[in-house]
């Protein structure tokens, strides 16, 4: 199901440029808005659209196997956590979804870095960075090799 | 340069009537363009059914006044530039518009009001030339740096393309007055401020008769489709989901 | 030609930022705090790689806080999924990490499902739990973004570079900006390889707009196996090619449906088939039928089997379970977390699960190290606890020194999927940490003759374009060049054809196989003329060059695994049963640039739980 743009929506801010994973969104020339240059490298991934500040992006589906008539539209707000789907059938039934999509503020990661230095002779230790600690058990496992 | 009328010395070859006539006629060129390129390409056939589809299916129906408060919101968003998520692209969108409102304003008041020099209040010919300084900086910036395909497509920043024929011709109209204003204050009708008269008149011309094929018209439609969105939005009619009430973050 | 030319030097180069790259950029800034550690991804990490729509299961965690599995029996499981044949320390030493890995997402902030009666995590199945992975990617990226010293997004990769004064050292990559086709040279004294697998190898179902619904993302071009082949890393398993059985057209995920909303699968009939095939299965593969649960490739199989007796379609009955609107949600947050696609073909075909069953299918063939199967570089196991001939020195390092490689790169270790990717990555980032520090002073060199050439060989395909373009007057047809696409259509036509995909229902035979050498052999030398028209048609000319070199180590590892080891990805009608006393091991390759040839060998497969 390829994505398209709408004329009177999108206002050329590039940020479906930025994101398509497969380098298929991009400017046209006459409009100086976007539009998918490949829809057959197309994943329906829909990251455009639901990067798309407008909601200017949407997804018809492939042609060869999807009829007309469907809407699959999508609100991603970040700042709550939250996506939302509201899904047109052909024949007009209507489906409406929300989940959760993070449980923490965006940005808030804490860097690797931000966590006391390890002693480098640990790096000829089996253990990766937090554990056992973040394993929730007491020791990592270690094979008994005299199975081999 | 800032408190002289232009146009009033543009009178030793040209009458006040020929420049007025001119601006109604670029007046004309914006309608009949805007006209044309709707009902040629089908796109005002293509509104009307998407209005009529959308109104079908509208949950609720608006009384008079929410859709005149829809109207009103609308238009205050615009006129500062509300749409723009950016701030570089909505700070040089307002640079423009309100540059090109005063520049334009200012020229018609000048042409048809004020023909002669010595009458003209200073705050025309200031207004105009700071006019269209703000959309020689909006644009600039607009044209060099923020283009979603220099910024975000890899395109030169010189790159001339049909998406820009109203921007550039835009540009071309506003630095091409300044400096054909500069000239003529300093040596008034000497051949090199002839040549740049006639090089402002060429881009102002194509500027407007160019509605057709430029995103010009976009103006317009803009507006028209945000209070759409707006209308869709209230009578329930959109297909986008709903913004959720509640808010994640926080819960395990 | 006047390019700008940049160049970037690091301690450790990552390229590819998916799951098995942001694993690597974690660990290796944990453990190398004043290191440079520069992260390089064709698209832009925020959502690039195989999770970009998201993920609605983990599918490898053990949950060993709550005694719910322990990873020898993890590697157990993956073993007998793959008929017999993993790498168990790589597999083990994954299973036992991911545990931390999974952790840390969810303190990052990826919602996990939670059992309402125990509190632990939902179970999907024995080895998957439940989440609500729409922002998987972002999350994992974000993670990346605050580890690396430098992102840059819009570069590809296009070839590894290797050390100039001592053979078999890796000193860097090449590749280009895609957006304003500067060249790049990354200089490094470590590489992890965290590239995608191999998509469009075999030519999809579909073929319209319908090609970019691969099951695996189209953008996954199989340029982990691209850069490595030719700097002459072995590879591994490059025949353990992964079919899956998915809902049809759209490719959407079964597992919830089968796992936890316990769907069945039937024929058109109504019947139920598997148990009916057992017999025949066994005359197949001996003891291997009887493997709990029964591996992948035999119920592929089995549904194979069932749609040549024209007994399809093969139907989920998806209408039997979704009893609760909770139930119904589940159905939906399935796909609309991780394959949009399948929800789009369900309200455009009016289907309702509730309402009616769907139709299931095998797909095309992929290439991949990260699911259900394990192509990739042979690779140095955890030192602890490999066998002497798995390692030798730092875990995860290829046979090329100070080359690494996490997810879909590192063959023979199956199951590992995203979290385990990203352990995968962890592992290789620590490991790429310790190489650098005991390198000290002796960093590699790269060779600027080798460089210039390269330059070259990088822009050709803009340069065949432009010049082959004066000769017709307009269109996609020139005598001269081929474009990337019409190159990609003949290598999954070849591959469909002659190595086994879905035309042939999988089956290939010694004289299919060499011939599609032969195809190859000319299409290698048809991308000498390949054309691009601009920088995005360049980016399709080398994801299709990495493709066609992966489809020839294809080629080459099922012609020398002469069995039939795994029934439902693939057949060797010559060879049609499985072979213990021949084939129970690793198949390898070696590819040398410079005389242009292949060494084959086998490699053996030790159990070690």
């Amino acid at each position: 199901m390829p994505t398209y743009t709408d004329m009177t929506k999108c206002d050329g801010c590039g940020e479906c440029v930025d994101i398509c994973p497969s380098d298929i969104m991009h400017i046209d020339p006459v409009y100086r808005r976007s539009y998918n240059i490949e829809p057959n490298f197309c994943w329906e991934c829909y990251s455009c659209v639901k990067a798309c500040p407008q909601h200017a992006i949407d997804v018809r589906g492939y042609a060869d196997f999807a009829p007309l008539g469907h809407k699959v539209r999508v609100r991603r707000e970040p700042e709550k956590g939250a996506v939302s789907w509201k899904i047109k059938y052909r024949d007009g039934r209507v489906k409406e979804f929300t989940f959760p999509i993070r449980t923490t503020p965006f940005g808030s990661i804490k860097a690797p870095s931000d966590y006391e230095a390890p002693d480098l002779s640990a790096l000829t230790s089996p253990m990766l960075s937090h554990e056992p600690t973040a394993l929730h058990i007491e020791a990592l496992p270690i094979l008994n090799k005299a199975k081999a | 340069m800032f408190t002289s009328n232009p146009f009033a010395t543009v009178t030793d070859f040209l009458s006040p009537l020929a420049m007025q006539v001119y601006i109604v006629l670029m007046i004309l060129a914006v309608v009949i363009g805007t006209l044309l390129d709707v009902s040629h390409k089908g796109s005002a056939k293509f509104f009307a059914q998407r209005r009529e589809k959308s109104m079908a299916s509208a949950k609720i129906r608006l009384s008079g006044s929410q859709t005149l408060t829809l109207a009103v919101i609308t238009i205050a968003e615009a006129a500062v530039s509300g749409e723009f998520c950016k701030w570089p692209r909505r700070a040089s969108h307002l640079l423009m518009m309100y540059g090109f409102v005063l520049h334009v304003i200012t020229t018609v008041v000048m042409v048809f009001v004020y023909p002669a020099a010595a009458s003209t209040p200073v705050i025309l010919p200031t207004l105009w030339t700071v006019g269209a300084l703000m959309v020689l900086v909006g644009g600039l910036w607009f044209f060099f740096v923020l283009r979603v395909n220099v910024a975000y497509d890899g395109a030169s920043p010189l790159h001339l393309g049909r998406a820009d024929l109203f921007v550039a011709s835009l540009l071309s109209s506003v630095a091409f007055a300044l400096v054909w204003h500069f000239v003529q204050s300093a040596s008034a009708n000497s051949t090199a401020a002839r040549i740049l008269f006639g090089l402002y008149m060429f881009f102002t011309t194509l500027l407007f008769v160019s509605v057709p094929w430029s995103k010009f018209a976009h103006m317009f439609f803009k507006p028209a489709v945000a209070f759409q969105r707006r209308i869709e939005e209230a009578n329930g009619s959109t297909d986008l989901p709903s913004p959720v009430a509640d808010n994640y973050i926080g819960r395990s | 030609m006047a390019r700008r030319t940049r160049f970037v030097d690091s301690d450790i180069l990552i390229v590819g930022g998916g799951f098995g790259g942001c694993g690597a950029a974690y660990e290796s800034r944990y453990w190398g705090r004043d290191l440079k550690i520069v992260l390089v991804e064709k698209a832009n990490i925020e959502r690039s790689g195989a999770v970009a729509q998201g993920l609605s299961a983990i599918n490898c965690y053990m949950g060993m806080q709550w005694g719910e599995n322990q990873p020898e029996d993890f590697v157990r499981y993956a073993r007998g999924d793959l008929m017999g044949l993993v790498r168990e320390d790589l597999v083990y030493d994954i299973a036992r990490h991911v545990d931390s890995t999974v952790h840390m997402f969810e303190e990052w902030g990826l919602p996990i499902i939670k059992d309402p009666r125990t509190g632990r995590y939902l179970r999907e199945g024995k080895w998957q739990i439940m989440i609500h992975g729409e922002s998987y990617k972002p999350i994992v990226a974000e993670a990346a973004r605050k580890s690396a010293t430098e992102v840059y997004n819009r570069i590809m990769v296009t070839h590894l570079l290797m050390d100039k004064a001592r053979p078999n050292r890796i000193a860097g990559a090449v590749g280009f900006n895609v957006r304003n086709g500067e060249f790049y040279v990354f200089r490094a004294k470590a590489v992890i390889v965290g590239a995608g697998g191999g998509s469009h190898i075999y030519r999809p179902r579909s073929v319209g707009e319908g090609m970019g619904r691969t099951w695996y993302a189209p953008w996954s071009t199989a340029s982990a196996y691209g850069l490595l082949i030719p700097t002459g890393a072995t590879m591994t398993q490059m025949e353990n090619k992964i079919v899956l059985t998915r809902f049809k057209d759209g490719y959407g995920p079964v597992g919830a449906w089968f796992l936890l909303l316990k769907a069945h699968v039937t024929n058109a009939a109504g019947e139920m088939y598997e148990a009916a095939r057992f017999d025949e299965i066994k005359a197949r593969v001996g003891k291997y039928a009887e493997i709990h649960p029964m591996p992948t490739c035999l119920r592929n199989h089995s549904l194979l089997e069932e749609v040549k007796a024209g007994k399809g379609p093969i139907y989920m009955h998806t209408q039997q379970v979704l009893d609760t609107k909770e139930k119904e949600e589940i159905g939906w947050e399935d796909f609309l977390d991780m394959t949009i696609g399948q929800a789009v073909v369900w309200a455009s075909q009016n289907v309702d699960p509730k309402e009616r069953p769907s139709e299931l299918i095998t797909s095309e063939p992929y290439i991949m190290g990260s699911h259900a199967t394990c192509s990739g570089a042979w690779a140095s196991g955890p030192e602890d606890c490999a066998p002497q001939d798995y390692q030798w020195g730092y875990n995860r390092m290829t046979t090329v020194q100070g080359l690494f490689g996490a997810g879909d790169t590192i063959g023979g270790s199956a199951h590992k999927f995203s979290a385990g990717s990203f352990t995968e990555g962890r592992l290789a980032g620590k490991a790429a940490v310790g190489y650098v520090i005991d390198m000290k002073a002796d960093a590699p060199q790269v060779d600027e003759a080798q460089i210039k050439k390269l330059e070259q060989t990088v822009f050709k395909p803009l340069e065949n374009y432009r010049i082959g373009r004066n000769e017709i007057v307009a269109g996609t047809v020139a005598p001269s060049y081929i474009s990337p696409l019409q190159g990609l259509q003949r290598l999954e036509k070849l591959m469909d054809e002659y190595v086994g995909g879905y035309s042939m229902f999988y089956v290939t035979s010694e004289p299919l196989l060499n011939r599609s050498l032969e195809l190859l052999s000319m299409l290698k030398e048809d991308f000498e003329h390949i054309g691009a028209e601009d920088l995005h048609q360049l980016q399709r000319a080398w994801e299709l060059q990495h493709r066609i070199l992966t489809g020839e180590s294809v080629a080459r590892h099922t012609l020398f695994r002469q069995e039939t080891r795994w029934p439902g990805y693939y057949y060797r009608a010559d060879y049609p049963k499985l072979d213990d006393a021949e084939w129970h091991v690793f198949t390898a390759s070696q590819y040398d640039a410079n005389t242009a040839e292949w060494h084959m060998s086998k490699l053996p497969v030790h159990h070690i739980v």
